[in-house]
């Protein structure tokens, strides 16, 4: 669904990701992991437009998604959640879930998405008139999660949704990632907490300053020697 | 001391006053608000409602009401514009706060000047919006006065309900507080600023063109204004609509009952000993850091 | 050592030239009466020198120290109100009423940059300062028995008169514009003398520091407020002692003519020209733009329309100012030329 081929970003003349390679396959849950630094977040706003690309190609659905501004590509079905959650604290949960349907398409089901989300997360409902700002770390989380799906993506992006948050926490998330990937969305899940994001992904990839250097299925990956002493510490 | 009536009748015109203050304002702090830049030609936009109106009406032979309207939807594209061709590309550079402040205020040097050298430094009349007066409790209050009041009320309502419920408004809030999320939800910044420019424009040049009748069109009438917004801004809180409207409203009836006290020479000087009171008090002014 | 082009040592020449360009400019300053004998040419000079002057010391609180100030206008017209009128209701001299002038400019300064000067964000001072300017403008309108308002004051003594070394007579009264033209070029030299030990100084680096990144600066111990207030004083000092100047030679003093925004505008566009923070800069601009707009004396009904433009085109296109940008240009041209030789 998301092939990204021989990508070179640049912040400034600093060359930040060498030759990057990964695809994402429709309907899985593959991620991408790394340590603190390592480019994660720098690619994936690199995918959505946030930053120039200066070489390479990054094709969505087969079309070309170097050829769309940053703030159409939402209406190609790639949605991102990004890093720190990022939810407008002067805005109601409400109104952030109402601003995640922009796209004229979503704008007019916006009600009954809201509805669907209020479901699924009954936390949100309770405090659906409260400022973003006033919402817990978790809180966030799902509002941020329950925004970026407002938009009805086919593919939805994650950027470390288990910063900060505690284990518990961090679970009810991934569990709820997972069913979103259930009812069709597939799912990139950037993380820095790797145990957990490669136990609920089919497949993964491992980026270290800037450039991949591992790709394979997550249990694969999650029984490679490297990875166990870097990442798992054991 | 001054009877009820001349009291009354300060208080009112501190009210039609600071309602046009707080037009004003509001477009002011709705630009710093979501493009975080004070907008130094803001005063020229009010002029130039003053001046379209004075076209509108002594050229084209518009009736008031017809050419108000015509005259925002002008406004509001040349505003847009301006944004896109000149504020934008400063607000891309690291010391943007200091170059956008500098255009615009070039800008509205050019466009005062401009005016002065091509339209004349006449003091030009324009015709009351509805002309005559009503009698209320013995008191007789002009129907331009009135019609100003219910103008500022109506169009700030119209205003404060935009940015709360509709599309735009929501893409103009969410720009304000988050330029990167906002792009994740498919809002192009781009055009929220410019919309933003037109919609501020349109606010000043509204209220240049209900104030015109009163006192009259000349290309610096909009200087005293420009100043007058600052200071309500800075004394409403940068950012916060609620404290425009109310600065606005202060500054406005203060500075009117100031006439009976002081004299018109000197009435400008409340609204300065007002800024400077709240520089020392309370810099973030009443409502400051708080959003809409 | 790859080959130099023509255009890297034309480059090269350039940036060298540009401290031997100003000496050689002062030179020419100091001897300039001795060459020219027009009066006009001179009171153009004067005039030159007087926004140099203003510029220089205004591009010490912006480009600088980084207090956005849009109120130095303020400060010229304190100096000339305050020397004219010592001189005129006290018989003071002149000559103590010039650097008296700059004093209270300083002091009103002071008091106005105490409270303001706490505000980190640019558009608070800015906005501070040009409402101090127009509150300034309103007093002086309206305080008529000292100012005279509108009608301005007009009979302001000259310069009095001195003898240099106890042998050369110096008239002021005769209306010569030598002697003048000399005195302001005195308060001009000594005006950026100060502001280059100033800012070669401890002082300067904590300058320096404060307008790249004020919170930084503060948490390595510079004491923003105090610093500011020094660039403050200093440079509404010099505007003072300028506008004291102004009104011995002028002799008349209008509100609207040193209070006015057309002296802010003229002031911001001079230093934009010249490049802001830049030690040269602001002088080029203020000769660039007054003598230009003096030559071109048909566009005087443009002045302010031409000052607008020049500060909206400048501002995007060479925000540092001429020099700055036409070494820009050349450095495009010269990497230009060499990749048009590379494609041979």
């Amino acid at each position: 669904m998301l092939k990204i081929n021989n990508l070179q970003v640049y912040y400034g003349d600093a060359h930040a990701l060498w030759d990057i390679n990964l695809q994402v396959r429709r309907g899985e849950i593959c991620t991408l992991v790394g340590a603190n630094g390592g480019g994660k977040t720098t690619l994936l706003k690199a995918v959505c437009g946030l930053l120039p690309i200066r070489e390479g190609s990054v094709l969505f659905d087969d079309s070309d998604l170097l050829a769309f501004k940053a703030e159409e590509r939402v209406s190609l079905g790639l949605s991102m959640c990004p890093e720190g959650r990022k939810i407008f604290p002067g805005m109601t949960v409400e109104e952030n879930l109402a601003i995640g349907a922009y796209t004229k398409r979503a704008w007019k089901k916006r009600q009954s998405m809201m509805k669907q989300f209020y479901d699924l997360f009954p936390r949100l409902k309770e405090r659906r008139k409260q400022p973003g700002g006033t919402l817990s770390g978790g809180e966030r989380q799902m509002l941020a999660i329950a925004r970026a799906l407002m938009s009805e993506p086919k593919m939805l992006i994650l950027d470390e949704p288990s910063l900060g948050l505690a284990p518990n926490t961090v679970e009810s998330v991934m569990e709820a990632v997972q069913k979103i990937n259930g009812n069709g969305v597939t799912i990139l899940l950037v993380e820095q907490n790797v145990n957990v994001s490669l136990q609920i992904s089919q497949r993964g990839y491992v980026i270290e300053s800037g450039r991949i250097v591992m790709s394979d299925r997550s249990e694969m990956l999650l029984s490679n020697p490297h990875i166990k002493q870097a990442y798992l510490g054991l | 001391m001054t009877s009820f009536p001349i009291l009354f009748e300060q208080i009112v015109n501190g009210l039609v006053l600071g309602s046009m203050y707080a037009l004003v304002a509001s477009g002011l702090t709705l630009i710093w608000g979501t493009m975080k830049m004070l907008n130094f030609a803001h005063g020229e936009l009010y002029m130039l409602g003053g001046f379209g109106l004075f076209f509108g009406v002594s050229y084209f032979h518009l009736a008031p009401w017809m050419a108000v309207p015509i005259v925002l939807l002008v406004i509001f594209i040349l505003a847009a514009l301006l944004e896109k061709g000149l504020i934008s590309p400063m607000l891309g550079r690291p010391d943007w706060d200091v170059g956008a402040i500098v255009v615009t205020l070039g800008i509205g040097i050019f466009v005062q000047n401009f005016a002065f050298k091509f339209w004349g430094g006449d003091f030009q009349e324009v015709p009351y919006m509805i002309s005559g007066t009503t009698s209320f409790l013995n008191i007789t209050l002009a129907w331009h006065r009135i019609y100003i009041l219910s103008l500022a009320v109506i169009v700030l309502v119209a205003f404060w309900q935009l940015m709360k419920r509709t599309r735009f408004g929501l893409a103009l809030r969410a720009t304000a507080q988050d330029i990167e999320a906002a792009t994740l939800m498919g809002i192009s910044y781009r055009r929220v600023y410019m919309a933003t420019f037109g919609i501020s424009a349109s606010l000043a040049a509204l209220a240049g063109t209900a104030l015109a009748p009163i006192f009259s069109v000349n290309p610096w009438m909009g200087s005293g204004p420009l100043i007058k917004a600052f200071i309500v801004v800075i004394l409403g809180g940068l950012g916060s609509f609620a404290g425009a409207i109310l600065g606005g409203f202060i500054i406005g009836i203060s500075e009117s009952l100031s006439v009976l006290f002081l004299g018109s020479g000197w009435k400008d000087l409340i609204c300065f000993a007002l800024l400077i009171a709240v520089l020392m008090i309370r810099p973030s002014g009443l409502f400051g850091g708080k959003e809409w | 050592m790859k080959n130099e082009t023509y255009q890297d040592r034309l480059l090269k020449t350039f940036r060298a030239a540009n401290p031997c360009l100003m000496w050689a400019f002062f030179v020419v300053l100091a001897i300039l009466p001795l060459v020219v004998k027009s009066e006009y040419y001179l009171s153009v000079m004067i005039i030159c020198l007087i926004y140099a002057t203003l510029a220089v010391s205004w591009n010490l609180m912006v480009g600088y120290a980084g207090i956005l100030s849009f109120g130095h206008q303020a400060f010229y017209g304190l100096g000339a109100y305050f020397s004219a009128i010592m001189t005129m209701e006290l018989h003071l001299s002149p000559w103590i009423g010039i650097p008296l002038g700059g004093c209270f400019a300083a002091l009103l300064s002071f008091v106005i940059g105490f409270p303001c000067l706490r505000l980190r964000i640019a558009p608070y001072i800015a906005i501070a300062t040009l409402a101090f300017s127009e509150i300034l403008l309103v007093i002086c309108k309206n305080w008529v028995s000292l100012t005279r308002g509108e009608m301005g004051l007009s009979g302001i003594p000259p310069l009095r008169d001195f003898s240099l070394f106890g042998l050369f007579p110096v008239v002021f009264s005769g209306g010569a514009k030598v002697p003048y033209y000399y005195v302001m070029l005195s308060i001009f030299f000594i005006t950026l003398l100060f502001i280059y030990f100033q800012t070669s100084s401890r002082v300067g680096l904590a300058f320096k520091a404060m307008r790249e990144e004020q919170d930084a600066a503060a948490s390595l111990g510079v004491n923003i407020t105090r610093y500011k207030l020094i660039a403050f004083l200093t440079g509404s000092f010099f505007a003072g002692v300028t506008g004291a100047f102004y009104a011995h030679y002028v002799s008349i003093l209008a509100p609207d003519a040193v209070f006015g925004m057309g002296e802010m505008v003229e002031i911001v566009a001079i230093t934009l020209i010249g490049g802001i923070g830049t030690f040269f800069g602001p002088i080029l601009g203020a000769f660039v733009l007054v003598i230009g707009l003096e030559a071109l004396r048909g566009l005087a009904d443009y002045r302010l329309m031409i000052y607008g433009a020049v500060m909206v085109i400048l501002i995007i296109v060479m925000p540092n100012g001429l020099l700055a940008g036409f070494n820009h240009l050349l450095e495009k041209a010269r990497n230009f030329g060499m990749f048009r030789k590379a494609r041979n």
